[in-house]
């Protein structure tokens, strides 16, 4: 399901079935790392597109919660915290991104991060960036197949 | 060289009929083609996708073919991609399933599920098909996958509209 007024009449209908969501963090900046930041927002928007459109139907796609790099990471972690426990009726929260800064702050997501590193798209055609995008989209979608056959 | 010489009066009226006819035909022209314009369109290409896909590769297995068009959303172009799963029955004939699932819109693999093997699987909520596309019952899905409607151009499969699968 995406963020849009359709899917989610789909989604009050079917409730029962979506009990997954995928949050993408983005990071923005201005001054050191403008184009970077861009290339991660990029990357990260087809990769959550490519994952929407394989489990549709399981999965609810936030909008990107996007927030400035220059920001103190700790400050970054308790919106991160408060989306959470907003969206804790879902039994799955997740939280996709290519920023780094994340991954020292593994342990406190408890499981729920996934950090794929990005890939500078803009120097590619659009069919090898598809099948980039593609292959790792693969691998996300064995790490999701493989948390629902556990549960 | 010849001896017989073309006098003044021949001389323009050939070139004025010369001139004149390619003024009447410059104007005539255009008419013609939009009074035939609709028979001029080439039919094959209409809603039909060309794919990568060669009819005589097909097998009786299902395969999976790519294919990309352009769609707009709103201001936004965007290249959409469209997955079919195609392969050949026993009789022969092209047969192109959407992977869309019916249940809630995930996207189906063929032959993924160990336990049933030789059925279309959706990983979400573990929906079955049947290789003609009919879904299992006691699975979520409640119809059967959609089907392509297709045609072949140059030994090339073409791929068009989707429509609601036929035996239900």
């Amino acid at each position: 399901m995406r963020w849009t007024p359709k899917d989610i009449d789909t989604f009050d209908k079917a409730r029962e079935y979506i009990d997954t969501v995928l949050v993408p963090l983005v990071p923005v900046a201005f001054e050191n790392g403008m184009k970077q930041s861009a290339s991660m927002y990029d990357f990260i928007t087809l990769l959550t597109a490519a994952i929407e459109h394989q489990f549709k139907g399981r999965i609810m796609l936030m909008p990107s919660l996007a927030y400035l790099s220059s920001v103190d990471i700790d400050k970054r972690m308790e919106l991160v915290n408060d989306w959470k426990n907003e969206i804790g009726s879902f039994q799955n929260i997740y939280f996709i991104t290519s920023d780094s800064e994340w991954k020292a702050r593994e342990p406190e997501f408890a499981g729920t991060l996934i950090w794929m590193p990005s890939i500078p798209l803009e120097h590619f055609g659009e069919e090898q960036v598809r099948t980039m995008v593609g292959d790792q989209a693969r691998q996300v979608f064995d790490l999701f197949k493989r948390k629902w056959n556990e549960a | 060289m010849s001896k017989h010489n073309v006098s003044r009066r021949q001389f323009l009226s050939y070139t004025l009929t010369g001139v004149g006819g390619f003024m009447a035909a410059g104007m005539l022209m255009p008419m013609v083609r939009f009074a035939v314009d609709p028979v001029l369109k080439a039919d094959a290409g209409g809603d039909f996708i060309a794919t990568n896909q060669k009819v005589s590769d097909l097998t009786t297995e299902p395969k999976r073919v790519d294919f990309t068009y352009e769609q707009t959303d709103a201001w936004y172009k965007s290249e959409e991609t469209k997955v079919a799963w195609v392969y050949k029955d026993d009789n022969g004939k092209i047969v192109a399933l959407s992977p869309v699932c019916k249940h809630l819109g995930c996207t189906v693999d063929w032959n993924t599920d160990k336990s049933n093997p030789n059925q279309f699987f959706c990983p979400c909520h573990y929906g079955r098909y049947t290789k003609d596309g009919v879904n299992v019952p006691g699975t979520p899905p409640v119809a059967p996958l959609d089907v392509y409607d297709y045609n072949e151009k140059d030994g090339m499969l073409y791929l068009g509209q989707v429509k609601p699968h036929k035996g239900a």
